[in-house]
């Protein structure tokens, strides 16, 4: 299967050189007599835009969420800005607990695992995708059986293999958790990606005499940064949000994330709306940052892969 | 090459070891130093600074003064909220590993854990004189086999609390009789004014309503006989609750759509003055009171009323629904069992008079009016409860949790009327019997 | 260099790391859950061991079949919604102006947790002053939906956020996929005269063919293990109907103290979604067959 995918693109691959000019003559003609198409990307964009609006009104609905009491939450509409804004709910959730302490440990769990998820994934794409050996398909099949698992059945067994290990109440549980987790689902990404990937290159650095090692973290790595970059932003907003582990593994104060900092304010008779609305505000800050960071990796790690390529 | 691959691994290995010994070292500050002869207990439970500060200050207020008390022991805290507290006392259950003292809930939820010998029995701490301090009736929903294991926190009980300005802009008067009550319902439906605020999604909320039935046409016996299945639930009386039900659902009784929607969004719809009355526990009373993010002049605006009684009816209108609320166990493979009991009782002490006063809880132990200083909604329920001729505790707490599951769902499909009466009562039956 | 590239050493190296966590903390489980199945236990004190009881029970419970029903529905308008997703994704990957933003504006309620995302849509399905019912009765609808108070209505419902959930998910793989393509392979196809709609369909959407058949998996598997809207939004209700597995499961786990049967429902769960992928794997092997 594999090999035929590569077969198939090359009779498609072009004669690279003598085109520019054939094709500036074409976009002309079309953009000149083409009203139909000015319509339809006044269409698309129109389409485009609304989207838009519907994905980013959730934050805008967020945002004011956080600024109105209980009384508020329910009663007014959920666009209406609240008469007297509650900063307070900030100052609130701040104050409140320890804050500060499950932020650095958001940042350290949600980045320790990732990192680790796409290393290893990519380690195991790479023995299965570019490697020769009989069991491969068995380990991709093993892995992928890894996504079809449902947490709360894993609850009970994995508290009693922690606690055997002693790792309860040990931020590691948690790393080795999320990464475990992760890894089927990071590995199925980067797998449809490692298949079409032009294995040219790394036949020319295995020609070369290149060690596997050199040409996995010198070649395949760099040109596969857009597809980790990819799978890196999934990752990491699974661990970010991620909190029946964290309840069930951890217990100290100390140990645990921002997730607990919402839970903080759901009572068994009331709940704070407002404060959750600020923490979920407050959250989401770093990893929106992440998010926009990493998304323009996808970007440019294309751009420097076709370079190479 | 296999040189380079031992390379990596070394490294590998190597930050592995980073990352454990970065962890332990942070770990060390915080662990348990048993080991100077201290002895620490475990707590957990579901006071949330942020939700239940009130609570929380009290709970730190308790443990300080028992560490004071007692040199060498620490209490060592540990607090989820409530959804997540129950799931993962289930997950420490199952590998025996509670810790020393927790909350639990009465009867068919305290159940099991009895059962799989979990939790000690407290009937010592109980024959030292505590057992007086309580409230008659509190601690035997926490007995099963004739020993207690659960000292209750809180006492709630369910009367029907209504909003005064709507009354009088409709010229109501608080219902005597059940008549009263369905002409109140006609009066405010032709109005265009919701009666009853409820959210039923979370389905315990109308339970209440039918529990009230269940009591005022059958008295106070039949429910609980049913469940213990001293009776049955096809009893005539239940099967008139049911349809009951369904004639206020008929009537538009409940606010639009309450099977949708959260206790927190029915709620919403009293809080809101959309709606003219709501049924719920005793929790809500500060709400009413003192709750400074609740407008004066809603608070003011708020009365309750008994639920009334229906004509030919056994139950009288002082029977409610209602009953402890959260209590504290001592786990029986506890390394400080005495010392947990110590603490325990020692916390049930304490916390009754703070309870009521500071957190608007109605603690299980006795309060006595006389001597604090109390908004007088909570003095007008303090009275009903010493008043109260009976308290059913709530019906998914009375049974077990299979059981309740069933009751719960049912509840919401006879207010969604997808269920007749008949159906209702059977399948409760089925239910039940099955056990 | 096929020498190079079998040896023994390398690929045990690669492959163990992963594999260990894989099979410590996701195989362990999965093997004690089904061992829990085959036993009476309500989750503390002794276990006793009643063989596929809990098994022939799951068979003939039709709440338990609904709730699968429910779950291969959500299955298949997941897989329906990814269309919607690859189109969106071909339109922002070609070269239009904006098309940066746009993506990143796109992904943005992927980064919210459940939590908000379940208080905005039970805002938005709110029977009276919900934000759809209010326009739904400003254009003179007297008596709009209850949506989630309604047992025809409370699935499709909250089929919506959940397949929106997943819009940046799915649209953040096909983007990198389809910026994976080497550009010339699209100029040559321009040159040739190609359209931007052949461009897509003859060229685009066959090279990421493997990337589009890794999503269904996931949107399948995804879809059958699906838990969180559904429990925070309407626990299952009302009266089962928008009960899934996994929150059936959960509702035995944890609330029902039948965690024997509950184990089962997990472990059949997983045979469940083996079984599905499997067939997708055969089905679309064919296709490829006869693709190429």
């Amino acid at each position: 299967m594999r090999k035929e995918i590569v077969e198939n693109h090359e009779p498609a691959a072009p004669p690279t050189q003598p085109v520019k000019k054939k094709q500036v003559r074409k976009n002309e003609v079309r953009s000149s007599n083409g009203f139909g198409y000015k319509i339809g990307l006044a269409l698309i964009y129109l389409l485009l835009g609304v989207v838009a609006v519907f994905q980013i009104f959730p934050l805008v609905w967020l945002f004011l969420f956080s600024l109105k009491n209980n009384q508020e939450v329910f009663e007014l509409s959920p666009f209406a800005i609240p008469t007297n804004p509650k900063w307070e709910n900030y100052v609130n959730v701040w104050t409140e607990g320890n804050i500060s302490q499950y932020f650095l440990n958001s940042v350290l769990y949600t980045a320790s695992s990732v990192i680790l998820t796409v290393i290893l994934a990519s380690m195991v794409t790479f023995a299965i995708t570019r490697m020769k050996w009989r069991l491969s398909s068995l380990v991709l099949g093993l892995f992928m059986v890894g996504l079809m698992i449902p947490i709360h059945s894993t609850l009970i067994p994995l508290f009693s293999t922690f606690s055997s290990l002693g790792l309860i109440d040990h931020p590691l549980s948690l790393i080795l958790t999320y990464t475990a987790f992760n890894l089927p689902i990071t590995i199925m990404i980067l797998f449809g990606f490692y298949q079409v990937l032009p294995r040219e290159v790394e036949e020319a650095a295995i020609m070369d005499g290149a060690s596997i090692h050199r040409i996995f973290f010198q070649v395949t790595l760099p040109m596969t940064a857009p597809v980790m970059a990819t799978a890196a932003i999934i990752n990491m907003i699974y661990n970010w949000n991620e909190f029946v582990f964290v309840n069930t593994f951890i217990s100290s104060d100390n140990f645990k994330t921002l997730t607990v900092g919402i839970q903080n304010f759901i009572g068994q008779y009331m709940t704070d709306w407002g404060a959750i609305g600020a923490t979920l505000m407050i959250s989401i800050i770093p990893i929106l940052l992440a998010f926009l960071f990493l998304s323009n990796r996808i970007v440019e790690g294309i751009s420097a892969g076709s370079v190479k390529g | 090459m296999g040189k380079k691959a031992h390379t990596l691994l070394v490294a590998m290995l190597a930050v592995f070891m980073v990352v454990m010994a970065g962890c332990s070292s942070s770990n060390e500050a915080t662990g348990d130093s048993g080991s100077n002869g201290e002895k620490t207990i475990k707590f957990m439970h579901l006071w949330p600074t942020g939700s239940a500060k009130q609570h929380n200050l009290i709970t730190s207020d308790i443990i300080a003064e028992f560490e004071e008390e007692n040199p060498g022991i620490k209490v060592e805290t540990e607090v989820l909220e409530n959804e997540q507290y129950k799931n993962k006392i289930k997950v420490l259950s199952s590998s025996n590993d509670l810790p020393d003292v927790g909350v639990t809930w009465a009867a068919g939820y305290l159940q099991p854990f009895v059962e799989g010998e979990l939790f000690a029995p407290l009937d010592e701490v109980l024959n030292d004189g505590l057992q007086d301090s309580f409230v008659a009736g509190t601690t035997e929903a926490y007995a099963i086999n004739d020993q207690t294991y659960g000292l209750p926190l809180e006492l709630n009980i369910a009367p029907v609390y209504y909003n005064k300005a709507i009354f009088e802009e409709y010229g109501l008067e608080v219902p005597e009789t059940y008549e009263e009550f369905q002409e109140i319902v006609k009066t405010l439906t032709d109005n265009g004014v919701a009666p009853i605020a409820l959210g039923n999604k979370d389905r315990w909320t109308g339970s209440l309503w039918y529990m009230y039935f269940a009591d005022r046409f059958g008295g106070p016996e039949v429910l609980t006989s049913a469940i213990n299945r001293e009776g049955t639930f096809e009893d005539p009386a239940l099967v008139s609750a049911a349809e009951e039900i369904q004639k206020l659902v008929d009537n538009n009784a409940f606010n639009r759509g309450f099977n949708g929607l959260s206790n927190d969004e029915g709620k919403s719809e009293f809080m809101n003055g959309k709606a003219a009355m709501y049924m719920m526990g005793t929790w809500e009373l500060p709400n009413y009171t003192t709750n400074e993010d609740v407008p004066q002049e809603f608070r003011d605006s708020i009365g309750f009323f008994k639920f009334p009684t229906v004509e030919g009816g056994k139950g009288d209108v002082d029977s409610f629904v209602g009953g402890p609320g959260v209590g504290l166990f001592v786990a029986e493979n506890s390394d400080v069992q005495e010392e947990s009991k110590a603490f325990v009782k020692f916390f049930v002490e304490k916390w009754g008079e703070r309870a009521v006063t500071e957190a608007g809880v109605i603690p299980a132990t006795k309060v006595d009016t006389a001597s604090v200083d109390l908004p007088d909604m909570y003095i007008d329920i303090l009275n009903e409860l010493n008043n109260a001729s009976n308290l059913t505790l709530f019906a998914d707490v009375q049974m077990s949790a299979t059981v309740a599951e069933t009751h719960l769902n049912l509840i919401q499909s006879l207010f969604g009327k997808e269920v007749t009466p008949e159906d209702f009562a059977k399948q409760h039956e089925d239910a039940l019997s099955r056990e | 260099m096929d020498k190079a590239m079998s040896n023994k050493g390398v690929i045990m190296l690669y492959i163990f790391p992963a594999l260990f966590l894989l099979l410590a903390l996701i195989y362990i489980p999965i093997v004690q859950t089904g061992y829990f199945g085959l036993m009476k236990w309500n989750g503390m004190g002794s276990k006793e061991f009643i063989g596929l009881t809990n098994y022939s029970r799951l068979v003939q419970d039709s709440l338990f079949w609904s709730s699968a029903y429910h779950s291969f529905l959500l299955a298949l308008f997941s897989v329906l919604s990814l269309v919607g997703y690859l189109m969106i994704s071909v339109v922002l990957a070609g070269k239009i102006k904006g098309a940066d933003i746009l993506r990143k504006i796109y992904l943005i309620p992927m980064l919210l947790a459940s939590v908000a995302i379940a208080q905005l849509w039970m805002k938005i399905y709110h029977p009276t002053n919900g934000i759809l019912n209010s326009m739904l009765m400003s254009i003179g609808i007297e008596e709009p939906p209850m949506w989630l108070a309604d047992p025809n209505l409370a699935l499709f419902a909250i089929f919506i956020p959940i397949i929106w959930q997943y819009a940046g998910f799915y649209i953040l793989i096909y983007y990198a996929a389809l910026k994976n393509i080497p550009e010339s392979l699209i100029e040559a196809a321009r040159i040739d005269g190609a359209t931007a709609w052949d461009i897509a369909w003859k060229i685009k959407i066959p090279l990421i063919m493997n990337v589009i058949k890794v999503t269904i998996v996931l949107a399948v598997v995804g879809s059958l293990k699906y838990f969180d809207l559904i429990y925070i939004m309407t626990n299952g209700g009302p009266n089962g109907a928008s009960e899934v597995m996994a929150s059936y499961m959960y509702g035995h786990a944890f609330r029902g103290f039948d965690f024997g049967y509950a184990s089962a429902i997990g472990f059949f769960l997983l045979v469940i979604c083996l079984v599905i992928t499997w067939i997708i794997r055969k089905a679309t092997a064919v296709k490829e067959e006869i693709q190429y």
